[in-house]
């Protein structure tokens, strides 16, 4: 009975249009999430697999020692798949040219992920490949067949082993950012390295295991291998810290991360807004339902069906249009980035068919509650229960609703707890601040007589409604100049560490009566390069001291070992200078004064980790000699720029106790490759280090995420101006009797219009100030908190904020009110008689 | 113009009211005429639906006729804009509604207020204040629609209706949505409001007891008009 009645009803609304406004803020709650979280869950799968093909495998395990077998069998019993590298150098000799080559021995599955870029001959085209080469075969760099004269097909000898040349290897996906392979690189199966006779007891040899497979078969395979991980053994993954890539990545899903949760918090708003307005809308039919005796429990079952009805059909809507959005979105992003992205899974369909229905009971509750308490007496008194809809309990519920989606969304407490007290707390200040400002207007007892003063009455005579009004124009406004400003800040901070004039080649081992020589070249063909450093390898053996090796092998259950720069307990790159290199700063101690006193400065990340503090004593291992040095100062170092950085460095008293090398980078075109590769036949010591497609990738990367980026700032800015609008929409309707009565009571259209403009444009500016304010210092906290990069003011938002949030609640509040100026009087009259 | 004319506050010619409907073109009203002297009171009667609402908001100037013509002290209504016929109200209109029609956002003051600075008059707080006096709202004028009972609403809307002096008012069922006994009230503070202030009033009722307090009445009748005759009001203006 009550079923085909409330049915009958539900069409009738529809035909009404008053559940549009309901059905449209589940939708678009769907639909944010929905497109949102599907094309961000897509591109962060591509750009994890593509930073994965950065070390080949999805994580690695690496030592100086050889590595346990068993590690192989039992990553193999686990269901993962596994490769296996050996780094060895060796001399490559072809008739009476020898040259020092850098071996990589690799198993027939090298890369699991990634491909290598090879050619069959020196002018043919390059391809891509995921293979290995055949016993017997060597795939050279390009520079060695400069070096050593050669072409595809002939013989090179390799320690005892005699192999063919059948590849040109152009590049790896593992080439690593600042290694000694470089130009000299050979690539070898490993089932060859017992003919070569070059991997001796005693040899300097580096070992790595490569694994791929499911996330969380990883995860349990760590936990098994974690316990057995002696101190030489490094795990590493692709989001490791202190790796360009692994930061950017980390930035950016981060960023995207938190434009999902904007976008909820907006689709919340707007959904919260129009339930509200809905009910509102139903107080007199309710109320006349009730007079004419339907009982309180028939209005709640009509209600709850119409409320079922509607979310379903919008759940239905929203995934749709969301499904083609992100089907859009993709394709568009395809044409940008060379391979398909990766499907998303059933995540994006769960999380938004669960946030819609939360929304949607969530949101509609209390207001629904409120309806069915709406007293009978309203058909006469139709003030009465109009206060029932602003309740601290919907308030609370809304609030806890918007907590608990940001939370499933995100999955992450910290961020979700800092985005929310912060906006929160914010909110509240808001409050009370438009409060007073209003109430402190009102005293000023503007009388109405023009257009300025009737908006300005009008606002302070509104106080309340103005308040709530301006904080969600503010929270619409604030997250979308947040998203804005943190998406420029992010790509001008990417562009920045690879900037046009970039070194793309390092040059390592200089000797140093070669500098000169190296510094002519660089003259005369014109090379863009950058100063000489003094380099040399050691290790840390003591802190004031007492071994390393003991101090963190207590530790070791308590700390990550998978730190691949920790700087204890491995050689390093190690230097001297007197001058503070780019991108460092001193944390805590002096930046080097003259002394004969050995000093040394510590990066922060190493001294946090080991216990390094100011003033301690470091003892280092340099070939057979040890030195003290003292620890002078703390730096940060900006691992995310291309350029060399040191974990340690010494004070110039350094200089005469060890005989160096030099190293330096420099910007190297296509023109410069055979004249530097002449050079460096003389120079047989010198590797080069080629980074050109480690840069080219980095850039890929940006490009890649800079536009999906861009895809998900515009979803944001959908959401943002759909709360705008909705809000705008609500607030006149509010209005319309106070529009209806001044028309009737003789004030001119233009009046009316202009005062709405007016008021709109102070709400909007207002609302703009404000939003700027908050998202520029919540941006400086969020840089900080979850960026780890330097926070910094934006001026122009503080202009941009008000321009826009006046312009664009102004227009709309201007058209909507001047649409109803062209309704007949009497006609808007009987409206809201 | 004449001196007839000018006496004549009101005046109505083949007045004329269709609808478009589904189901074709609804006349509501038809072939009305009369006209209504300066300081009358006029009551408009019929049965619900007769198309007296509909007459009084042609007559405000609220609605346009779809044929003839009104004239509103001297102004001719039918040839008006919106615009135009909104400033003829804020000049010469004072309004009284069945549902009050009050801003909630305003208090009874600001409420009364409003109109005379629609209209740009300076003293419009002593006018608002003095005339919530005279209808006994002198103790409520902070107050919020919310706050007052029906009859105070009433009186406040009678209030904000007779600030700045308009010429004629316009009164749609005043009391119908109250007590018999605010029902007075109302109404004997709508007449003697009117008698203080030389008001035109034109009252649509379906209250024959209220209608015959005015001057003259006007019976509608299914779209037109049936008979004007005149009130009790006339023997009192006599007296």
């Amino acid at each position: 009975m009550w079923a085909k009645l409330a049915l009958r009803l539900f069409f009738r609304e529809l035909r009404r249009g008053e559940l549009t406004i309901i059905f449209a803020a589940i939708a678009l709650a769907v639909l944010t999430v929905f497109s949102l979280s599907s094309v961000t869950e897509r591109i962060r799968l591509n750009i994890e697999q593509k930073s994965a093909d950065f070390i080949a495998a999805d994580r690695r395990l690496a030592s100086n020692h050889e590595l346990d077998e068993r590690y192989l069998k039992v990553a193999q019993d686990f269901g993962l798949e596994t490769a296996q590298n050996i780094f060895f150098d060796s001399m490559l000799f072809v008739d009476d040219e020898l040259v020092l080559g850098s071996i990589k021995a690799v198993s027939n599955s090298h890369p699991l992920r990634g491909k290598i870029t090879l050619r069959d001959t020196l002018e043919g085209e390059q391809y891509d490949i995921a293979a290995a080469p055949a016993k017997g075969e060597a795939w050279l760099s390009e520079g060695l067949f400069y070096t050593l004269g050669l072409k595809v097909g002939d013989k090179v000898e390799i320690g005892a082993g005699m192999f063919t040349v059948s590849k040109v290897l152009v590049q790896e996906p593992d080439s690593a950012f600042f290694s000694l392979a470089g130009n000299k690189r050979v690539l070898l199966n490993i089932a060859d390295i017992p003919t070569t006779q070059a991997v001796q007891p005693g040899s300097d040899v580096f070992y790595r295991l490569l694994f791929a497979g499911d996330e969380q078969i990883l995860k349990d395979y760590y936990a098994w291998l974690k316990p057995q991980l002696r101190e030489n053994q490094n795990w590493q993954g692709i989001k490791d810290r202190q790796s360009p890539l692994g930061e950017n990545l980390e930035r950016s899903e981060r960023f995207l991360l938190l434009a999902g949760l904007f976008g909820i918090m907006l689709a919340a708003v707007a959904m919260a807004v129009s339930a509200k307005r809905y009910c509102e809308r139903q107080y007199d039919p309710v109320a006349m339902m009730k007079t004419l005796g339907g009982s309180r429990d028939t209005i709640k079952r009509i209600f709850l069906m119409h409320l079922s009805l509607v979310t379903l059909s919008s759940l239905f809507i929203g995934l749709a249009i969301g499904y083609g959005l992100q089907e859009v979105a993709v394709d568009y992003l395809t044409r940008f980035v060379a391979n398909e992205l990766p499907p998303a899974g059933p995540r994006p369909w769960l999380l938004s068919i669960a946030i819609g229905v939360v929304c949607a009971l969530m949101f509609s509750l209390k207001p629904l509650l409120d309806l069915f308490d709406i007293p009978p007496l309203r058909v006469l008194r139709r003030s009465l229960g109009d206060k029932l809809a602003v309740s601290r309990i919907h308030m609370a519920v809304s609030v806890g609703t918007i907590f608990m989606l940001m939370w499933l969304f995100s999955g992450d407490i910290k961020t979700t707890l800092l985005l929310f007290a912060g906006t929160a707390t914010l909110m509240a200040v808001l409050f009370g601040l438009s409060r007073l400002f209003f109430s402190a207007g009102r005293k000023l007892g503007l009388s109405p007589g023009n257009s300025w003063s009737l908006a300005i009455a009008t606002l302070q005579k509104r106080a309340n409604a103005n308040a709530v009004q301006l904080i969600s124009f503010a929270l619409a406004i604030k997250l979308m100049l947040f998203l804005f400003v943190l998406k420029n800040d992010m790509i001008s901070d990417w562009q920045m560490q690879v900037p046009e004039d970039a070194p793309n080649a390092f040059m390592i081992n200089i000797g140093e009566r070669d500098v000169d020589q190296f510094k002519q070249f660089f003259a005369e063909q014109n090379i863009h390069h950058e100063a000489f450093y003094p380099v040399f390898r050691g290790r840390v053996n003591a802190l004031n001291g007492e071994a390393f090796a003991r101090r963190v092998s207590k530790q070791e259950g308590e700390q990550e070992q998978d730190d691949a720069r920790s700087g204890v307990g491995r050689e390093l790159n190690l230097t001297w200078t007197d001058t503070l290199p780019d991108g460092n700063e001193i944390l805590e101690g002096q930046w080097f004064e003259q002394t004969d006193e050995l000093q040394v400065s510590v990066f922060e990340g190493t001294a946090e980790r080991v216990g390094i503090e100011l003033g301690d004593t470091l003892t280092f291992l340099v070939n057979t000699q040890t030195f003290e040095a003292k620890v002078t100062s703390i730096r940060s170092v900006d691992w995310g720029t291309l350029k060399p950085n040191f974990v340690m460095i010494f004070n110039s008293a350094m200089a005469e106790r060890l005989p160096v090398t030099y190293f330096t980078a420099a910007k190297l075109e296509e023109n410069h490759v055979r004249p530097i590769s002449r050079m460096l036949l003389q120079y047989p010591t010198v590797s080069m280090i080629d980074i050109k497609n480690n840069i080219a990738q980095v850039q890929s990367m940006i490009a890649q995420v800079s536009l999906a980026i861009g895809f998900v700032l515009s979803i944001v800015l959908i959401s943002g101006a759909l709360v705008l609008i909705s809000q705008v929409q609500a607030s006149l309707a509010e209005r319309m009797q106070e529009v209806v009565i001044l028309r009737t009571l003789g004030a001119r259209g233009r009046l009316i219009k202009l005062a709405t403009l007016y008021e709109f444009l102070l709400l909007g500016a207002l609302a703009g100030f404000v939003a700027a304010l908050v998202s520029d210092i919540t941006l400086l906290v969020i840089q900080q908190q979850l960026f780890d990069v330097e926070g910094r003011l934006h001026p122009y938002v503080w202009l941009l904020g008000p321009l826009s949030g006046a312009s664009f609640v102004a227009l709309i509040g201007y058209f909507m009110v001047a649409h109803t100026m062209r309704q007949n009087t009497q006609g808007l009259l009987r409206k809201v008689a | 113009m004449s001196v007839l004319s000018q006496l004549n506050i009101i005046q109505v010619k083949e007045l004329g009211k269709t609808v478009s409907t589904f189901e074709g073109d609804l006349t509501i009203l038809s072939d009305i005429n009369f006209s209504v002297k300066s300081g009358e009171s006029v009551a408009v009667v019929g049965t619900s639906g007769s198309g007296k609402s509909t007459l009084l908001s042609l007559l405000a100037g609220l609605d346009i006729a779809s044929k003839g013509e009104v004239y509103l002290d001297g102004e001719a209504l039918h040839q008006l804009n919106e615009e135009q016929r909104a400033r003829l109200r804020a000049e010469k209109v004072g309004f009284v509604f069945q549902s009050f029609m009050l801003v909630q956002s305003l208090t009874a003051l600001e409420n009364v207020m409003l109109p005379a600075e629609l209209a740009g008059e300076k003293n419009a707080r002593e006018q608002a204040q003095a005339l919530l006096e005279k209808v006994g709202l002198a103790h409520r004028v902070g107050h919020y629609p919310s706050q007052l009972s029906g009859g105070e609403q009433q009186r406040v809307a009678i209030a904000r209706a007779f600030i700045g002096t308009p010429k004629i008012l316009f009164a749609d069922e005043p009391s119908a949505n109250l007590d018999s006994k605010n029902g007075q009230l109302i109404e004997s503070l709508l007449f003697d409001l009117n008698k203080q202030h030389g008001t035109t009033l034109i009252l649509v009722t379906h209250d024959e007891d209220l209608a015959k307090q005015c001057d003259r009445i006007i019976h509608i009748e299914a779209g037109q008009l049936a008979k004007i005759r005149d009130g009790e009001g006339v023997a009192a203006h006599v007296g």
